[in-house]
């Protein structure tokens, strides 16, 4: 029997042919434009990196499966990132803790999280309200918004699923087990993350302080968090133990979705409206669609839902992630560029979406990947994980 | 002079009062489905309820000279019960409001059965809360009033601070607007709740905070 799949296989040569642009473009990412060190533990991540991302776009390519092979390279960049940047914590000042004064020297790293909270404040008073320092290093606020503002105008919410380095993680917890034990989620929930948007956007320009890194970030709990000192501190930071356990762990591994992406993540609200931006979409064909329904349960954000399959769109919360477009059994789901006919040329349009968007996925994943090989064979070697 | 005073006073501080009010105010007006005039009326009962809370505090801080804006443990546990007040009423709003129809298990049927008892007074009970929380520019007003001489100049200067402050909010009935879609109204109510959240946190701490 011809699966849905077979028929988007493409031939060997082919998918050699179209996994060459990846090829070259990988190698002098990987490298930094740099020679190649010759220490191996400098030189065994490189290829440990350069090897895994390059074969997963292949099988991207060859297989016809977006998601399948993106969620690997996703999760291990997410796992990579914690195993990189906790090491770096501890060399540089001996702790996953920040304390005050460094906050107030500005040199608390900026993520993405933060965007949605400073807007508004910069817009009015031209102020970055977060401790951090706008041109330094990779985690410094200008570098992160260039970044953050590329994505935006090539993935739209794509963000979300090739580029965020915590997606990965309630991802990686999404696919423990292999059926769901809590499937009837009120859909009214779908709607929770903007309304923590507005009130982390109303809070954060009341105060002029960040108050989603303050009060609601469960990914704290892996990365860097205020130094415990006063009973505020303490609540904080129970907060986002318990935000981590829930979202991230718990609600994943029960609902087999992403439920801090999908329920809660106020980033992931405001990089929905880029969705609006973005060239690409995702689209169902009604001629295919039997309205089986797989769609909306495989979904991890929910985006979704029996409206959207109607009006032959995804909900504005999509994250692109390729999940439907694999699981459906009559292909009747597909990337599509906007402002052409729905379904036309279904293939070229998820190679148009996914060699900016692997390339994205892969530039960032290869870094942590490098990172996290190079801890790991520094601890084989030295019994050490920080130098 | 005492209107002057206390107009200016409430026009001076009025940003910081909208950046206290907004949080409570914009979720609820996005949750409500109404016109223009609904919303118009909606922030004039807030702002009706915000007038009585001050006014009851303009007669106790004629009343007790001060006394409670300088006797810090009473007045963080006053300042903690009544945000604890507000936060239930907006965790009831947000979260209760949202649940009302749910048909799915999700809901437990102590949520389902639990309605707001006279929505219609919610808007007046916010901003009697809300007015009653003595936010910073509230506490300037609070000390001035206790320094005049009869109730009447401390009414008059709360009701003059009121009229200042409320200059900032007026803008605030166009937000209710984007509550026809019931996306956004449910997104209102959420976030309503979210809020409610953290003042039950904030409530609760100054509790403690005044009973240490």
């Amino acid at each position: 029997m011809v699966t849905n799949h077979d028929t988007r296989t493409r031939s060997l040569p082919k998918a050699i042919l179209l996994t060459l642009p990846i090829l070259l473009l990988m190698a002098l990412m990987v490298t930094g434009g740099q020679p190649v060190p010759t220490e191996p533990i400098r030189l065994i991540p490189l290829i440990v990196a350069y090897v895994f991302t390059v074969g997963l776009f292949f099988l991207i390519v060859y297989t016809g499966r977006t998601h399948r092979y993106r969620s690997v390279l996703f999760v291990i960049y997410a796992v990579a990132f914690v195993m990189t940047f906790i090491p770096n914590l501890f060399e540089l000042r001996g702790s996953m803790a920040i304390s005050e004064t460094e906050m107030i020297q500005g040199h608390t790293p900026f993520c993405h999280m933060v965007i949605p909270m400073t807007a508004i404040p910069a817009a009015l008073s031209r102020t970055i309200i977060f401790p951090g320092s706008m041109l330094e290093g990779f985690a410094a606020i200008g570098s992160m918004l260039v970044l953050w503002l590329g994505a935006s105008i090539t993935l739209g919410r794509g963000w979300c699923s090739w580029a965020c380095f915590y997606g990965g993680l309630d991802e990686g917890f999404s696919k423990i087990g292999r059926k769901p034990l809590w499937k009837n989620i009120d859909r009214r929930w779908t709607y929770l993350p903007f309304a923590v948007l507005l009130v982390v956007a109303l809070a954060s320009t009341a105060t002029l302080s960040p108050q989603y890194c303050a009060w609601l970030c469960p990914f704290k709990t892996v990365t860097e968090y205020a130094e415990v000192t006063s009973a505020t501190t303490l609540v904080q930071a129970v907060v986002f133990v318990s935000l981590f356990a829930g979202l991230v762990v718990v609600l994943p591994i029960l609902t087999k979705r992403r439920t801090q992406c999908g329920l809660f993540c106020p980033m992931g609200a405001f990089q929905s409206f880029t969705n609006k931006l973005n060239i690409f979409d995702v689209r169902i064909d009604p001629d295919k669609c039997v309205r089986c329904g797989k769609c909306e349960k495989v979904c991890p954000t929910f985006s979704m839902d029996e409206g959207s399959i109607r009006r032959g769109k995804t909900r504005l919360t999509c994250t692109k992630c390729g999940r439907c477009i694999d699981e459906c059994p009559k292909g009747a789901i597909s990337y599509h560029v906007k402002g052409t006919p729905a379904g036309a040329r279904p293939r070229l349009a998820r190679l148009l979406f996914v060699y900016p968007a692997f390339l994205f996925l892969a530039i960032m994943g290869s870094g942590m990947i490098q990172g996290a090989v190079y801890r790991v064979l520094l601890l084989a070697t030295t019994g050490r994980l920080v130098e | 002079m005492v209107l002057a005073n206390g107009f200016l006073l409430g026009l001076a501080s009025g940003g910081a009062c909208l950046a206290y009010c907004a949080p409570v105010l914009v979720p609820y007006l996005l949750g409500e489905d109404r016109t223009m005039r609904g919303s118009a009326l909606l922030v004039g009962s807030f702002l009706g309820g915000r007038l009585v809370g001050y006014l009851a505090f303009a007669t106790m801080a004629w009343m007790t000279q001060v006394a409670l804006v300088q006797d810090l443990p009473h007045r963080t546990i006053v300042t903690g019960v009544i945000t604890v007040g507000l936060a239930l009423l907006l965790i009831a709003y947000g979260f209760a409001g949202p649940m009302r129809d749910c048909r799915t298990s999700c809901a437990s049927v102590a949520v389902r059965r639990f309605q707001m008892p006279r929505p219609r007074l919610t808007p007046v009970l916010l901003g009697l809360l809300t007015g009653a929380s003595l936010c910073p520019p509230f506490l300037l007003a609070f000390g001035s009033a206790a320094q005049l001489p009869q109730l009447w100049q401390s009414l008059l200067f709360f009701i003059a601070f009121f009229l200042g402050t409320s200059v900032y909010l007026l803008p605030l009935p166009f937000v209710g607007l984007a509550g026809r879609h019931d996306a956004i109204r449910t997104v209102g109510r959420l976030a309503a709740g979210v809020v409610g959240l953290f003042y039950l946190y904030s409530g609760i701490m100054s509790v403690i905070a005044g009973i240490q």
